[in-house]
């Protein structure tokens, strides 16, 4: 009886297996949230002019896609026909050989790489880095780290705009202080890549870096002990919960008006900004690049690369299907209905576009300024590394000099 | 057991409905174990696939990694707390709750309704509740004019938080557990007990308790062993923060080989685990195999 | 021996039942109405003790995105796994209970299992899926039913185990005498005479099962095999805490396992019963 029941649910499987096919399927490993929905917009629009192709779309986590992704790849497997791969990691897939080298692939099909991809975004894609280098993924969003403040209250406080980030610890308390039932400003706690993410613009402004010259960490040179005692400082006139916050809740605290400043948000987090339905603050906020210290302006640069692996069994159709993606017409596309922002030039200057987020050119000021994450095998590790140490220090665990020593210590360790 | 002579005609009958099983703890359970000792004393890098003999520098390595030592302490007090707290509210329930009474085969089936939760939606609706801001258990505190506490988010809580949970949704088993045991006692000996003029205190400690050891110690070497493995609260709940608050052992594994990919420290952090374990529970193993036969 | 509390004709004694109730069943409580409130009022400052307004749009919304499909996924798994586990199983603990194999086999076998049952999971999750991954048997409910049994077989052998060993052996020789095989002894008589140790196991093994997530999450590839835990461990998502979907996909995944729970305090009461009587 166990075993015909056995028999059944086996036949079932399989013929539901058999029904689902269709003439090419993809598959992509792709993210979630608000990458997710653009995704499958131009997912969807391409299956409207393309009906015999199916796809697959994974939304996953970060950390998932990585995970999944390296495993796949290495192991030749061949499950997904186009990946996304977070920008410091993308070294790692370069390197190993798992990408289709692209500029191959569009010889072949007699079209050139399009000029009107921003050079730093595309620089990225190209290994080794730089324009000479061969390209293995295109920009899936032209993603840069950016800081967005309430115009409005710093009117009724007499701030300036915040042109240092000195000008910012001041506008902040100024907030907090006058006003309780405002978080003066708030940004990502939660250990690992959050955490970090919002602390590098302040680490580089304020002159610090990972590696110096000879490649060695300096994350504990007197300029990042500075930005760190600085961020320490500023995480006083945030919410307490600021090491549990991530996306959603700095998003919704934007939106919401409980945040003065928000001195890391993302395009894809503001695409509500000014919606009088979803925000409260339409109208009121102002997002620029970063303020400055010693050094320039350093928006973290965060694009999303989107490659097909060489194990995939469906090349062709996965180029098409890339191509499709980043072309002019799908990214449009996404920015205006998944606010995502675009990597190409044009776009930044389109009408449509500029009449539905008038602070999309803030996006393009920091792509060009922006500061990329340093090319590593070992990011995943260095990120949580410092994600970790960063948190210990803004808990009040360590101090800043303690966390840093500590970092620098195992990153040297990490990179050995 | 059968006799010698008959043995050898029956046995391949055992020996085929045996193997089976055999093969699969096996293939599942041995195989893995030799790659994973082997593994621990090598450099592997899965990515670059760059794989060298270390001997015992992995070994050093994480025995001196502050992150791993934490998330052993951790896990040890975790462990601990967790198995300790669920077996002595199990007891107490069950004497609390002792005897037949009215509604008791419902109240009973309602008490361990949150043992057979998954974890992940025990994970999911406790992290709703420890919410800093829109969660209950703050509101409640803040309606009895109490600071906010920071469930998840003040390192000194945190792991007390995972425990709660694990207390929650645990102790129903140690009280149905003790609960068994106790019913299963035959009222004459309670009575003798009393008529030989001891009070309840007596009774509980001289009598009852005794009785009930070996129960107890079963209890407790299952919880040591289920809490000791303790991932997915970690995974759901707080991600091994904050700081390393909440670090435990199979995080720590399970992130070295599927996010930083180094197969050689998390085999050897892998190695270190077992052992531990395998220790501690060796101690109750021989308790309990000295009173039962095998 | 009386109950701690006195009396149960005490009133103190209904309290307290009725407090002890609230703690335990308290959060069962807020994932049914959580899953029935808005989104907006989820996230407001202030939780309701009540739905201020009851709305089913979570489980509208999670039935059009075809969550059903998981349960599917999470049904069939956990069922074939336990079948297998507890075929493979009640093999060997006939076995094990009614012969002696060279060289102490049983006992060691039999500690291996405690062993087993010890091992944090991912420590054996490397290979595994080398192993798996070489065999193709990644990202397919087959491999997952296979896998499974690093949790489920060691624990239904421990349980079975126990039951085979309190069979009484002279149904079984009376059997012999009259000329029975070994197979027809051990499928007609030993089986039924086992079938409550069987139920009890079964429901075990099935609730371990269910509840399944590290293996699932590492060979799992396609979002179309996932398992309820991992859809829900998805919806505690970067972005977005669909506090409602997520309390309402886990009602779902709770459902079918709390119909047992009947048969389980049945179960474990005479499981864990210390036989004195």
């Amino acid at each position: 009886m166990k075993k015909t029941i056995l028999i059944i649910l086996a036949l079932v499987t399989v013929a539901g297996g058999a029904f689902a096919q269709k003439s090419v399927k993809l598959v992509i490993a792709g993210r979630d949230g608000d990458y997710g929905n653009a995704m499958q917009i131009a997912v969807d629009a391409y299956v409207a002019k393309n009906p015999n192709v199916s796809f697959e779309v994974l939304k996953l986590s970060g950390d998932d896609v990585y995970q999944k992704t390296v495993i796949d790849l290495k192991t030749g497997t061949g499950t997904y026909d186009i990946v996304l791969i977070d920008d410091p990691k993308a070294m790692q897939y370069q390197q190993a050989g798992w990408l289709v080298d692209l500029d191959a692939m569009f010889k072949r099909s007699g079209k050139p790489v399009d000029s009107d991809f921003i050079s730093t975004v595309i620089d990225l894609c190209r290994y080794p880095n730089g324009p000479k280098g061969r390209l293995y993924a295109l920009p899936f969003v032209g993603n840069v780290s950016l800081f967005a403040y309430r115009t409005d209250l710093f009117t009724k406080y007499g701030l300036p705009e915040p042109k240092t980030w000195n000008d910012v610890l001041v506008a902040a308390k100024k907030i907090s202080e006058s006003d309780p039932s405002i978080d003066g400003i708030s940004f990502r706690g939660v250990k690992g890549n959050p955490i970090l993410t919002a602390f590098l613009p302040i680490f580089w402004s304020f002159g610090a870096d990972f590696l110096d010259a000879k490649g060695k960490p300096t994350v504990n040179s007197p300029e990042a002990i500075k930005a760190l005692k600085f961020f320490v400082e500023l995480s006083k006139y945030g919410p307490k919960s600021t090491p549990m916050n991530n996306t959603a809740q700095i998003r919704d605290g934007l939106l919401s008006g409980a945040v003065g400043i928000a001195p890391e948000v993302w395009p894809a987090w503001l695409a509500k900004l000014d919606d009088p339905n979803e925000s409260k603050v339409a109208g009121k906020v102002k997002v620029t690049k970063h303020p400055s210290d010693i050094k320039k302006s350093s928006p973290m640069n965060g694009i999303w690369h989107t490659a097909i692996p060489a194990a995939s069994r469906n090349k062709a159709a996965a180029f098409d299907f890339l191509t499709f993606l980043t072309s002019k017409e799908t990214q449009k596309l996404m920015v205006m209905k998944a606010g995502l922002p675009p990597s190409r030039t044009s776009l930044f200057e389109d009408a449509d576009i500029l009449a539905k987020y008038p602070w999309y050119p803030a996006i393009r000021d920091a792509l060009e300024s922006s500061v990329a994450r340093p090319r590593t095998l070992y990011w995943a590790e260095i990120e949580n590394t410092m994600g970790a140490f960063v948190q210990e220090a803004v808990i009040g665990q360590k101090t800043p000099e303690q966390a840093l020593n500590e970092a620098n210590a195992k990153l040297t360790q990490i990179l050995k | 057991m059968l006799t010698s002579g008959r043995a050898n005609a029956k046995a391949p009958f055992f020996w085929f409905i045996f193997i089976p099983a055999l093969g699969v703890m096996l293939w599942l359970t041995i195989y893995p174990m030799i790659t994973v000792f082997l593994t621990s004393f090598q450099d592997y890098n899965y990515i670059s696939g760059s794989r060298s003999w270390a001997g015992l520098a992995n070994y050093v390595d994480i025995l001196g990694d502050k992150v791993f030592r934490t998330s052993f302490i951790n896990t040890l007090v975790y462990c601990i707390a967790a198995t300790a707290i669920e077996v002595l509210l199990g007891i107490v329930l069950a004497l609390m709750f002792y005897g037949e009474f009215k509604g008791k085969s419902l109240f009973m089936i309602l008490m361990i309704l949150p043992m057979m939760l998954s974890t992940m939606v025990v994970s999911a609706v406790w992290k709703t509740l420890f919410h800093y801001d829109i969660g209950l258990l703050n509101h409640f505190l803040q309606l009895l004019s109490l600071p906010r506490a920071g469930w998840l988010i003040d390192p000194n809580m945190a792991l007390g938080s995972i425990i709660l949970v694990d207390v929650w949704q645990w102790t129903p088993f140690a009280f149905i557990v003790v609960q068994a045991g106790l019913a299963s006692v035959p009222q004459e000996i309670f009575e003798a007990s009393v008529m030989d003029g001891a009070n309840y205190h007596q009774t509980l400690f001289r009598v009852t308790l005794p009785i009930l050891r070996d129960q107890i110690l079963l209890l407790i070497l299952l919880r040591t062993i289920d809490t000791f493995k303790v991932f997915s609260k970690v995974f759901a709940l707080t991600g091994g923060g904050p700081g390393n608050a909440t670090e435990t052992t199979s995080y720590f594994i399970y992130r070295e080989a599927f996010q930083y990919f180094k197969l050689g420290r998390s085999s050897t952090a892998s190695m270190i685990t077992m052992i531990a374990v395998a220790a501690v529970s060796g101690i109750y193993l021989r308790k309990i195999l000295n009173t039962k036969e095998v | 021996m009386a109950s701690f509390v006195t009396t149960k004709k005490s009133f103190l004694f209904p309290i307290l039942m009725l407090a002890m109730l609230i703690l335990c069943l308290f959060p069962i409580y807020w994932i049914v109405i959580t899953s029935l409130k808005t989104p907006v009022e989820n996230i407001s400052r202030i939780p309701t003790l009540f739905p201020q307004k009851v709305t089913f749009e979570n489980y509208a919304l999670l039935f059009k995105e075809g969550y059903l499909k998981h349960v599917w996924n999470s049904v069939f798994v956990t069922a074939a796994a336990t079948i297998l586990s507890l075929v493979l199983a009640f093999l060997a603990s006939y076995a094990l209970v009614r012969h002696r194999f060279p060289l102490k086999l049983n006992s060691l076998f039999l500690i291996w299992i405690i062993l087993a049952k010890m091992l944090p999971p991912v420590v054996l999750a490397v290979p595994l899926y080398d192993m798996f991954a070489k065999m193709r048997l990644l990202n397919n409910l087959w491999g997952l039913i296979l896998v499974f049994q690093v949790y489920t077989l060691p624990y239904c052998i421990w349980m079975l185990f126990g039951f085979v060993k309190s069979l009484p052996l002279e149904f079984e020789e009376a059997a012999e005498i009259d000329g029975a095989t070994q197979l027809q002894v051990l499928r007609l008589i030993a089986l039924p005479l086992i079938r409550t140790g069987l139920a009890a196991t079964a429901i075990f093994c099935i609730i371990v099962a269910w509840d399944e997530f590290l293996f699932t999450m590492l060979f799992i590839r396609t979002p179309d095999l996932l398992t309820l835990p991992l859809v829900i461990v998805n919806f505690i998502g970067e972005y977005e805490t669909l506090w409602g979907q997520l309390m309402g996909i886990g009602l779902l995944a709770t459902l079918p396992i709390v119909l047992f729970a009947r048969v389980v305090y049945r179960q474990m009461t005479s499981a864990y019963s210390l036989g004195l009587k």
